[in-house]
């Protein structure tokens, strides 16, 4: 049975829509069933460890390899994979940036706007306004091959935005890159984000996906174990909210309170901490708090612990990213 | 409705242009020609010097244009398919085939746009080579339009041997298995052309050779000879008044199609046809939505 990850919310529209795709290479399944919707405007992270399935479900998406079954959607229109509208709404950064030599970065976005077919004048226009974006200004007359990792990169996503398209689509952006270019690369595709794209991104580097993703999809053998937003998964997984409370004093009380809660499981209670699963809304835990406090229970700290992605990954595949 | 360059075109031609590869291969392409052109004078001068011609070398400077256009031809011919089977497979080892073909350009404008600028590089080089060439129009005999003529046959040979090349680069992964297939391709073309009738002039010797000899409509060889014949001496290769066949010797197409000029002209279409039959097939090999599901790539 096919797992549907869709992704709520409020009230956006879902820019990518993925159906019951599956790739089959002979007797190999590299996708297996994935459904997957993903809303306008989200920054959604592909996870995964190596085979999982997600180049081979990107390469799909922008019409670079022939699903064995399945469709692909974006937005409301019903262009075909591969068909020339869907191109126009989506922008790809491969992993890898290929180099023409003697070609300098104005003839390169130069080139890629005419294979849009774009108008030369809307062409300068763009290339200045996106130069500027990805802080490549002043590279505009070098020679793309002589340009660092990092900046050639950053060249790939402005060439990919070149045509303004509804969907950004970057395999490993940060593969090879140094930390430097790493940040850079992260903070171009915050602001992007913040602009309103809708940007899907497939990287192994969990820790930078849990910082600029709201959403993620984990894939594992070719299969979508999860999709969402991070937080709602990490409290699916985990079943609640984990909290720590702190106390000076009236340990049996607080531990007596908290049993009575509903919503409320008691993981642990050591000397001065209980650590409690809380399944409850946010306002709930203060009702909790006052509770407690009106009981006299002396409360020297309290807080919620934070999940991280690797560990919730490492859980949901057994391990196998960075 | 303005015109538009082909992107692909415009950038092959914009990289070329700053590379010492095309000072280098002008280089040596004039050097080819220019060896060409100094054999051909000490030959004419030792024909011109020999008992019958009574001294006359001028007339026979005329044979300076085919000589330098065969000259011209052979280079054409080995080294188009070099520049065009690493067109595409170029693309793929840099890892830049995958960028173009999530653009708006169709699979058959890349493989085109590959080809038409293996074809102006080529005219780049045959108009470097029009000063040597114009030395055989120097003692006279010879009109301007032959050079005319002989630059469209130029362009239809480099169409056929691009197309060639783009093919085997579409197939193959790696430039130098395609520059290889290319010329196994040429193989084909040039010489298992005459198979037919070969086998049945020599091994079942018959008298009437009926049609074998229509394969050979796709053989630029033939079509080069026929081209000089009808320039040169106004005559076909085949047939027409002072025929070399008669009609109980070919086949009732051959023997029409080998009359006055018909047989170059339809060579040329035929060429033309193939060239465009492996255009497309190179663009249907390369569009991803055609492409066989049985390799397995990289997965991430």
């Amino acid at each position: 049975m096919s797992l549907c990850g869709s992704i709520e919310k409020g009230k956006g529209i879902n820019m990518l829509y993925i159906n019951d795709l599956t790739k089959n290479y002979g007797s190999f399944t590299a996708v297996n069933h994935l459904s997957l919707h993903i809303p306008e405007g989200d920054l959604f992270g592909f996870v995964g460890p190596n085979g999982a399935g997600k180049t081979t479900t990107i390469r799909i998406v922008c019409g670079l390899l022939r699903a064995s079954r399945g469709s692909v959607r974006i937005g409301s229109t019903a262009a075909a994979v591969g068909s020339k509208e869907m191109k126009r709404m989506i922008g790809y950064v491969p992993d890898f940036f290929g180099v023409y030599d003697n070609l300098k970065v104005r003839e390169y976005m130069d080139m890629y706007g005419s294979m849009y077919g774009m108008h030369s004048r809307d062409i300068t226009k763009l290339t200045d306004d996106l130069l500027e974006l990805v802080n490549l200004s002043d590279k505009k007359e070098v020679y793309v091959d002589t340009l660092s990792r990092g900046m050639k990169q950053r060249l790939c996503v402005a060439r990919a935005l070149l045509h303004n398209p509804r969907l950004l689509i970057l395999d490993e952006p940060s593969s090879g890159l140094d930390p430097r270019a790493r940040v850079e690369m992260k903070e171009l595709l915050k602001n992007l984000h913040s602009m309103g794209k809708t940007i899907v991104i497939s990287s192994h580097i969990l820790s930078e996906l849990s910082e600029m993703c709201n959403s993620i999809g984990i894939m594992n053998r070719g299969q979508l174990i999860t999709a969402g937003r991070i937080e709602d998964i990490m409290q699916q997984i985990s079943g609640g909210k984990r909290m720590h409370i702190q106390i000076a004093s009236g340990m049996e009380t607080a531990t007596r309170i908290l049993k009575e809660q509903a919503g409320v499981k008691i993981e642990s209670v050591r000397e001065n901490e209980i650590m409690i699963l809380f399944s409850g809304a946010d306002e709930e835990i203060s009702a909790l708090i006052g509770l407690m406090i009106q009981n006299q229970v002396v409360l020297t700290g309290f807080y919620r612990e934070e999940g991280s992605l690797e560990s919730l990954f490492m859980q949901l595949t057994g391990g196998g990213a960075q | 409705m303005k015109l538009r360059w082909n992107p692909i075109v415009k950038k092959d031609l914009q990289v070329t242009a700053r590379s010492m590869r095309l000072s280098w291969g002008l280089f040596a392409y004039e050097a080819v020609l220019t060896m060409a052109f100094l054999l051909a004078l000490s030959v004419i001068q030792q024909m011109g010097s020999s008992f019958y011609s009574y001294g006359n070398v001028y007339g026979y400077l005329i044979y300076l244009f085919p000589v330098l256009s065969v000259a011209q031809v052979c280079i054409v011919a080995l080294i188009v398919p070099i520049i065009t089977a690493s067109a595409i497979s170029g693309e793929k080892e840099r890892q830049t085939f995958d960028i173009m073909l999530t653009t708006c350009m169709s699979p058959f404008s890349i493989v085109l746009g590959k080809v038409m600028s293996a074809v102006l590089r080529i005219l780049f080089f045959v108009a470097a080579g029009m000063p040597i060439m114009a030395l055989a129009f120097v003692v006279g005999g010879l009109s301007w339009s032959y050079l005319f003529y002989f630059v469209l046959t130029i362009i239809l040979l480099s169409l056929l041997s691009g197309s060639v090349g783009i093919l085997c680069s579409a197939l193959c992964h790696r430039s130098i298995t395609a520059v290889i297939l290319s010329y196994a391709f040429y193989f084909v073309i040039y010489i298992l052309t005459f198979l037919p009738m070969m086998l049945k002039g020599l091994v079942a010797q018959v008298e009437n050779m009926g049609e074998s000899m229509l394969p050979l409509l796709f053989n630029p060889i033939i079509f080069y000879e026929e081209f000089f014949m009808q320039l040169m001496a106004g005559e076909s290769l085949f047939g027409g008044e002072t025929s070399n066949f008669t009609r109980s010797e070919v086949g009732f197409l051959t023997y029409h199609l080998s009359q006055g000029k018909v047989w170059m002209f339809l060579s040329a279409a035929c060429i033309f046809l193939l060239s465009f039959l492996l255009l497309l097939a190179a663009a249907w090999k390369v569009n991803p939505m055609n492409a066989s599901s049985g390799r397995k790539r990289k997965q991430n």
